[in-house]
């Protein structure tokens, strides 16, 4: 608690709740910690994972997105789509060990301005509890967690989500939301290993056990990934070294 | 209320004589659906008693803040004319076609020329005391108003500068730069043809001299409550800084006397209640524990304390449990010097328990009430208009804008005294009736609006404008405000930095259009406050500066800055600079964006079948647009089916027939009864609502609607509600008056339990309209039977307003008021006595302070006032509710019938507890508003929207499958398959798609993702220190 180091945080408010809930804390009165920069978009529904994931690399100690309160959405259900990108970018920043309480969720409606000046308190105190945030030591991981997040299948997986578990799909079935979250968490973890993978080839063609070391991967796990990518033709055999097969990026 | 309009369209401009909070309001509303407005206004500029408070309760805003805005609006009005220093002479004709005659004083300052560089009143060699600040501090014989008067016009005081009264001086007309000073202008007669008036003269506050007791005028440390209000302004005569008129001493112990002239009956106070002082003495209380950092203590002595209107109680709760506010019911017998030679103040007062205490304080402020200014007799008489024994303007319950004269209108304090939501709903009020007069007449004299054509600026360079606003003391006195300025000077792209003491006043306007053209700017961010209530304004100012109203950006280093870091200034200066670097860097990506125009559907949907329901379709109907009224059971009238009498008597029950009658017969309202709406799609413009009833579903099509669905009266399971036939609730003595007036004959005792279920720690507001009307049976009952025994047992008595009288008459019939404390709820029994059931009540009395026991044949609950199918209406349509369940309008003081969604309005019971005169008058503000949408010929939709990239797109369809609004479809094209597009009309600009398209092929104009990633970047990096 010494003032040794506050954090700052960017925070994603919409126009229709939360950013009324800050201007409501501000006509209020409720004082909270000078910690947040605030970047205002029509609807929580907005804020891409880049966006959350860009404030880490720009230097920002945490990212907080705000929206309505779950049925509140100007916008009907943009929220449900935070949830979901939030809880995505959350498993991302765990699988990397950058650690997901850098990236926080909260609700506050346009009535709520002393619980908004809360929730500034309090995750001001999580993320000091973290300490600064060192985004060039994590550059090799936020930049793998970026490269995972723009994959086509990691977007629609996220996208589908509201879709598949509370409409239908095209065979008019509606799936389990619970067994939907495990496959799309399953699937943030893979997506996030072959990204972390395609990023240490970037420097020139690497062993299994290089990139293991490099992207703090499991060797077994590395190889398994491996193979998908050589499969899906990401990556080309390129040489041994020694009895172990080299591979560099396709793209390369 | 409707005469025959369509025979005679009338004139199409409406003349609105006094211009504060309420004449603002009806001059906007008036000259936003189609009326050309003259706003004549007896001082030197607009903005009333309003712009001299410091903040407004129960939200503590600051009032300046929420008020300029709109008058700005009123000023730069290519509808409203204002005439300033002018007095209304005399009003001839008909409704439909007056003819005013207005003088107009002499100004002798050229408005044309004046620039209000203040030169004048710097070189005017004349002090006299400054009105505005309550005489607190002195100003020159040339002066302006106040610093954000709107018109911001220099003027010289005829009757202390020295050149008129000995004919010697002229400094002002040598120096003034521009030569705007003109000693030979005369006196303007002007004959103006309007269709209707509407007069809102506003109030005085009480003058306390009368009084002994209170020793105002004798010691200098007693004040007015509006001398506070300058005291604690940033503005006013000792800039903020709360000290004590004597020797400008720090306060530290502060006292609120209240009902000062209010609720007396000596001659020369009022007998009525002022209704707002109590409510606004919390705040002041409030307001002064934070200036003092909680090192002033702050007592309010009082009587009964109303904290009656929506959120009030609230407040209440809290300045006594956070802020530490000391609330003593009591009565002030006498102040006086504390010491010899000391300027403290000793009140003498008799406690709660009848007990004489006495208490010194440094300060005492008087809440003094409100009356009708002295002028105001002779006006009404000149204009023809009945004023009641109180003063106000004497209107029916039932029409609560009309005055005794057709055509003209009332609004604001004139009709009594109110608070500032109370005005905006009455002038809103006020201008429907006119609307509705003058209906044929609409758009024959009004003017639209030219913007210069907009600069090209795709291709240049960026060359940002940065304006930083010290909001009076609100941002400067937290943030270093030159600092912020002096930095944004070297961020990229900027090329014109500035600070304004207040970025939102009509001078500062100009100062932006002026350094737009002098300096090229083809960008602007202005820090300030919220873009939620200001950007509009701004906006607007560029565009009549030939930029794209688009081309802007706001940091809002107040509300989320200044405000809420008040202790620590270094950090709250370094947030604002981030904050304005970050909308430094967005804004220069930011393009030019067209305003699109959207279809209007021209009727409206009215959701509930009440009289607020009636009322406001009525309010639209008869202005010719097509309105279905919804309702849920098989009849109209609502909970008034219930009410016998408004509270001064008026039958209401003839009054709900004549208006279920008119609504029937109405061409232009179609009624649905035992209706229920099922869905809700579309927005302001174009709604397409499915409602459900006997005959099946039906979708209706309508431009907009109007929540009126009411609330109900809570079902008590306590005082032995249901139990015993001896209890009834709400009107059940009247009713029973009616049905069985010889049961009421054989009584011995009736009593009132008042609060059952209101102000409790589940429902802790106060439900408003319960004092009065248990008041007004108790007297039926001594009207009936003199000798009946009949009790009010109440916790504080809340007969606001001028319903006081009713209490006043209650008492001088014997009826008995018992007040128990919070804690201590009457208990009820249930006893025989010969053979015949009766009620003993045990309550404990506040005079004895020991428990009586009084024994009843009748006992009637004034039960809380509860919402009803809020919550499903509050999601369909996509409005919020607040903590008691009630809608939650877009602004509690200024926009009080409005929600934050655009097209969708509330009046009556389904916004708070409110007396039947006060729904119908919001009912029609509600009709006001919804009004001023539909004259338009079209929506001006705002054109953030999606748009696709098409060569990116795959055609996934996961865009399709997001959009709530069906606004993005797939369509086929030959040779690559299906590509997306937005259907603009529906697109709410939300930004899902783009945030989950697999391509990053979507994007969303004003909130693009390289603006929205520049603008992270800004805030990401390394804070200045």
């Amino acid at each position: 608690m010494s003032d040794a180091f506050a954090p700052k945080m960017l925070a994603f408010l919409c126009n229709w709740c939360s950013y009324a809930g800050a201007d409501l804390a501000g006509v209020s009165r409720f004082q909270y910690p000078p910690t947040i920069r605030v970047l205002r978009t029509m609807c929580s529904g907005r804020v891409d994972p880049l966006h959350m994931i860009e404030g880490l690399k720009s230097g920002f100690d945490g990212v907080l997105v705000f929206g309505c309160h779950i049925g509140d959405c100007h916008y009907i259900d943009g929220n449900y789509f935070t949830m979901t990108r939030v809880a995505v970018v959350r498993r991302l920043l765990e699988v990397s060990g950058v650690g997901s309480e850098r990236l926080q969720l909260r609700w506050v409606s346009a009535a709520e301005g002393q619980i908004f000046a809360e929730y500034v308190k309090e995750l001001s105190a999580t993320v000091e509890a973290l300490g600064p945030f060192e985004h060039e030591r994590y550059a090799f991981e936020l930049a793998a967690i970026e490269h995972a997040l723009e994959t086509p299948r990691l977007r629609w997986l996220t996208g589908m989500e509201r879709q598949l578990t509370a409409h239908e799909n095209v065979f008019h079935e509606r799936l389990d939301s619970e067994q939907y979250k495990r496959v799309l968490m399953d699937a943030v973890e893979m997506e996030y290993h072959k990204s972390a993978i395609l990023q240490a080839l970037k420097k020139g063609p690497l062993v299994v056990r290089e990139m293991a070391s490099i992207t703090k991967i499991p060797v077994q796990t590395v190889a398994q990934r491996v193979e998908d990518l050589e499969k899906s033709g990401r990556i080309d055999f390129c040489g041994y070294d020694g009895t172990a097969p080299r591979f560099m990026s396709a793209a390369a | 209320m409707k005469t025959d309009a369509t025979a005679q369209p009338g004139t199409g401009a409406v003349m609105v004589v006094g211009g504060g909070i309420a004449g603002a309001q009806a001059a906007l509303d008036l000259a936003g659906s189609g009326f050309y407005v003259y706003l004549v206004e007896k001082s030197p500029s607009i903005g009333g008693v309003m712009a001299q408070l410091d903040k407004t309760f129960p939200t503590n805003d600051c009032s300046m803040c929420i008020l300029s805005p709109k008058l700005v609006e009123c000023g730069r009005h290519l509808n409203i004319k204002l005439i300033t220093m002018a007095d209304v002479q005399a009003i001839e004709g008909d409704a439909g076609a007056f003819t005013v005659t207005v003088r107009e004083r002499p100004r002798y300052v050229d408005m044309e020329k004046c620039i209000a560089c203040g030169v004048c009143a710097e070189k005017c060699p004349k002090k006299v005391e400054d009105a505005f600040n309550q005489g607190l501090g002195p100003r020159k014989a040339a002066y302006v108003l106040y610093p954000q008067a709107v018109p911001l016009k220099y003027v010289i005081d005829e009757e202390n500068c020295i050149y008129f009264q000995k004919g010697k001086c002229r400094a002002c007309e040598k120096f003034c730069p521009a030569g705007a000073v003109d000693f030979n202008q005369k006196e303007k007669v002007h004959k103006l043809d309007v269709g209707s008036v509407i007069l809102a003269p506003g109030f005085k506050p009480f003058d306390p001299g009368m009084y002994d007791v209170y020793g105002y005028g004798v010691h200098k440390n007693v004040i007015t409550s509006m001398e506070f209000e300058r005291i604690l302004s940033p503005s006013g005569p000792y800039q903020g800084h709360m000290v004590r008129p004597s020797d400008k001493g720090e306060c530290r112990k502060i006292a609120w006397l209240q009902c000062v002239g209010s609720r007396d009956m000596q001659l020369g106070a009022h007998e009525y209640c002022s209704g707002v002082c109590c409510t606004y003495a919390i705040k002041q209380a409030v307001i002064a524990r934070e200036h003092a950092k909680g090192e002033v203590d702050a007592s309010i002595f009082y009587m009964d304390m109303r904290t009656y209107g929506k959120d009030f109680e609230r407040y209440r709760n809290r300045a006594e449990g956070e802020n530490g506010v000391r609330f003593i019911r009591s009565r002030v017998h006498s102040i006086e010097t504390a010491a010899p030679g000391s300027d403290d103040l000793k009140i003498e007062y008799m406690d709660a328990d009848g007990n004489m205490q006495n208490e010194v304080f440094d300060l005492v402020v008087l809440s003094v009430g409100l009356e009708a200014p002295a002028d105001m007799a002779d006006l009404a008489a000149r204009l023809d208009v009945r004023l009641n024994g109180s003063g106000f303007a004497e209107t029916s319950a039932f029409a609560p804008a009309a005055t005794s004269r057709p055509g003209i209108f009332a609004c604001g304090a004139f009709t009594g005294p109110c608070d500032i939501p109370s005005s905006v709903m009455g002038a809103s009020a006020a201008s429907n009736a006119c609307a509705v007069l003058l209906s044929g007449a609409r758009g024959k004299l009004t003017h639209e609006k030219t913007y210069p054509p907009e600069a090209p600026v795709a291709g240049d360079a960026p060359r940002i404008g940065v304006f930083v606003c010290h909001c009076g003391v609100n941002i400067g006195s937290v943030v270093d405000v030159p600092s912020v300025r002096d930095y944004a000077k070297g961020l990229p792209g900027v090329a014109y930095v500035a600070d304004n003491m207040f970025t939102c006043s009509q001078d500062t306007q100009k100062l932006i259009r002026e350094a737009i053209a002098e300096h090229k700017l083809n960008r602007v961010v202005v820090a300030a406050c919220t873009p939620r209530t200001h950007e509009p304004l701004f906006q607007e100012t560029i565009r009549e500066a030939g930029l794209n109203g688009y081309l802007f950006e706001m940091a809002n280093i107040r509300d989320h800055d200044s405000w809420v870091h008040q202790s620590e200034p270094e950090k709250a200066t370094a947030k604002a600079k981030d904050l304005v670097r970050m909308a430094v860097a967005k804004v220069a990506l930011l393009e030019p964006v067209a305003k699109m125009r959207a279809e209007l559907d021209h009727s409206a949907m009215v959701v509930g079948g009440g009289v607020a329901g009636m009322v406001a379709a009525l309010g639209l109907a008869d202005q010719g647009f097509k309105t279905h009224l919804i309702e849920r059971t098989d009849r109209l009238g609502g909970s008034a089916l219930n009410i016998r009498r408004s509270w001064n008597g008026e039958d209401a029950q003839a009054y709900v027939k004549g208006l279920c009658d008119r609504v029937a017969a109405h061409p232009e309202i179609e009624v649905h009864t035992g209706a229920k709406i099922t869905s809700v799609a579309g927005s302001v413009g174009h709604f397409t609502t499915v409602v459900e009833s006997v005959g099946g579903a039906k979708e209706l099509e309508h431009g907009l609607a109007i929540i009126a669905t009411g609330a109900k009266a809570y079902e008590p399971t306590e005082y032995l509600y249901g139990k015993s036939p001896l209890v009834t609730r709400w009107h059940g003595v009247e009713d029973l008056l009616e049905s069985d007036p010889r049961r009421v004959d054989a009584m011995q005792a009736a009593a009132f339990i008042q609060c059952v279920g209101s102000r409790e720690p589940e429902r802790p507001y106060c439900s408003k309209v319960c004092c009065t009307a248990s008041v007004r049976q108790a007297i039926l009952l001594k009207e009936r039977k003199p000798e009946m025994d009949v009790y009010i047992l109440y916790r504080d008595l809340r007969t606001y307003g001028l319903r006081e009288e009713l209490y006043t008459q209650a008492r001088r019939l014997g009826v008995m008021f018992v007040r128990f404390p919070d804690n201590e709820k009457p208990v009820v029994e249930s006893i025989s006595e010969n053979g015949r059931e009766r009620l003993a009540i045990t309550v404990k009395d506040h005079v004895l302070g020991a428990p009586v026991r009084l024994t009843v044949d009748l006992l009637n609950l004034a039960t809380a006032i509860v919402p009803e199918g809020a919550k499903e209406l509050a999601q369909l349509f996509k409005v919020p509710l607040n903590d008691d369940g009630f809608f939650l309008e877009a602004h509690m003081k200024l926009r009080p019938v409005d929600f934050a969604t655009d097209g969708v309005f509330v009046c009556g019971l389904a916004h708070y507890p409110k007396p039947l005169e006060e729904a119908i008058s919001q009912a029609q503000a509600a009709a006001a508003r919804a009004a001023a949408i539909l004259a338009r010929p079209y929506i001006e939709v705002e054109p953030i929207v999606s748009t696709i990239n098409s060569d990116l797109c795959t055609g996934c369809g996961l865009c399709e499958k997001s959009c709530p609004y069906g606004a993005i479809r797939r369509r086929e094209v030959i040779g690559r398959g299906w590509v997306a597009e937005t259907v603009t009309a529906l697109c709410k600009g939300c930004g899902v798609c783009a945030a989950a398209c697999p391509q990053r092929a979507i994007d969303i104009v004003h909130f693009r993702n390289d603006q929205l990633m520049v603008a992270i970047r800004a805030g990401g990096a390394a804070t200045p220190s």
